[in-house]
């Protein structure tokens, strides 16, 4: 599975990259996401559950980022792990200013297994950009209600809870 | 099969509380006509399921000059409702006898394209969802509902609880095209409908199925129609444009180049059952 895909977000860089590594603030922009903890420097472990038409359950996730060159460019690698099966992948960003704008540029490569494998590349592929549009556009509403102070989210390296 | 436990709630109130009590590890199932064949092939495993057929969410009825559907209606009930005669039309197009007996009308909303043709009417209709959670209901036009493939504004503790459709006069015109006549998955599907002010168009609505991650709206082609008479310039205009409009794939039934094209043709047909009949001559 390939996914690109680009976004422009109303906030400079500096507070996007910042939101992308802060435990708090993927909790309440991932879909579904239900806890998340940071377990060293640079892994995240994760529990997302989604309500699809069909298909409900609850996923593991597993993310490192592998690369940084904070704020213009950072590379993950990870795995999401449930009962219909396994997808595990690597994905890059790229931020750029835009005139105090930021426009984020990804572009990523997964490979599926189990059960999930066996369903249409277009439900995945469909599915996956879907989701990934949508918590772009939560961190965008995010960022303009809660502008960061500027540093990362070092001071909570743990947090576990239930979105309302 | 993994399913170990399964909920037949007789109320709302009692769906609701099951939900709260489960999370989103219960799937909830209407007709079960998309959620079965997941789960019979191995790619759905719920541990626990809810059936909302027992639920007394599949009543018709008119009220408030609206057509108020519940969720749980069958496709069935919806052909014998007279007051909209569109959505008569739309559900007499989707699957076969079967699957309009088991299939849902709220339901619908949550079928992946190329399906979700009954959807594509209610948008053209102007029609609203209720959603119902913990804290009471909420109505959403159906246009903001979708998010994306698959994706909708549907909370985690909610439930789809009814649709409502505005009554109107304003004609309305649906047509879906297939691979075959009947019994099909769509390549497109289009409905229509226009409000006139004298024998000017005042208002538009063209919505799409099977050419987009959910049912959409046509918007510039919608825009492209105000103030014209339907004239057949006016309608190449806007069958044109609707190809703009749209976000077309390639499936087993066709290519995305070709639901393109036929988004056109099929705009263009929809526009033409509405349009105003020449007077015969010697009148």
């Amino acid at each position: 599975m390939n996914l690109s895909g680009s976004r422009t977000l109303d906030a400079p860089r500096e507070a996007v990259f910042a939101a992308i590594c802060d435990p708090a603030t993927l909790l309440a922009v991932i879909p579904g996401c239900r806890a998340i903890e940071r377990t060293s420097e640079t892994e995240y472990r994760g529990e997302i559950a989604l309500r699809l038409p069909g298909i409900v359950g609850t996923y593991r996730t597993v993310v490192r980022m592998a690369d940084a060159d904070p704020p213009g460019y950072g590379r993950l690698e990870g795995e999401v792990v449930g009962s219909l099966g396994s997808i595990h992948g690597h994905a890059s960003f790229r931020l750029t200013d835009a005139d105090g704008r930021t426009t984020v540029d990804y572009d990523g490569q997964a490979v599926i297994g189990g059960p999930l494998a066996r369903l249409d590349s277009r439900f995945i592929e469909g599915l996956a950009g879907s989701l990934i549009g949508q918590g772009l556009g939560n961190l965008n509403t995010r960022l303009q209600r809660h502008p960061p102070a500027g540093a990362s989210g070092d001071q909570s390296p743990t947090i576990k809870e239930t979105p309302a | 099969m993994t399913v170990s436990s399964y909920f037949l709630p007789r109320s709302l109130p009692e769906a609701l509380e099951i939900l709260q009590r489960h999370g989103p590890d219960l799937l909830v199932m209407a007709g079960g006509t998309v959620a079965m064949p997941l789960i019979n092939e191995g790619l759905s495993m719920p541990g626990a399921v809810m059936g909302l057929r027992r639920a007394g969410l599949d009543r018709i009825e008119r009220t408030d000059g609206a057509l108020r559907i519940g969720a749980t209606a069958t496709l069935t009930q919806l052909l014998d409702q007279d007051a909209i005669p569109v959505l008569r039309e739309a559900a007499r197009t989707t699957g076969s006898w079967a699957i309009r007996n088991m299939a849902t009308v709220g339901g619908n909303l949550f079928t992946p394209p190329p399906g979700g043709d009954v959807a594509v009417a209610l948008l053209a209709l102007d029609a609203s969802v209720i959603l119902a959670g913990p804290t009471g209901e909420r109505a959403l036009p159906l246009a903001d509902f979708f998010t994306g493939f698959l994706t909708n504004q549907l909370a985690p503790d909610e439930l789809l609880v009814e649709l409502r459709v505005p009554m109107t006069s304003d004609p309305a015109a649906w047509v879906k095209f297939g691979r075959k006549h009947a019994n099909t998955p769509a390549v497109v599907t289009v409905a229509a409908r226009l409000r006139w002010s004298g024998d000017k168009i005042a208002d538009a609505r063209i919505a799409l199925g099977a050419v987009g991650p959910h049912p959409i709206r046509a918007r510039q082609a919608e825009q492209r129609l105000v103030g014209t008479r339907l004239g057949p310039d006016a309608i190449a205009a806007a069958a044109a444009v609707a190809t703009e409009d749209c976000e077309p794939f390639t499936d087993a039934i066709a290519t995305d180049w070709y639901r393109r094209r036929m988004v056109a043709i099929f705009v263009g047909r929809v526009l033409e059952q509405l349009a105003p009949r020449a007077e015969p001559e010697g009148r």
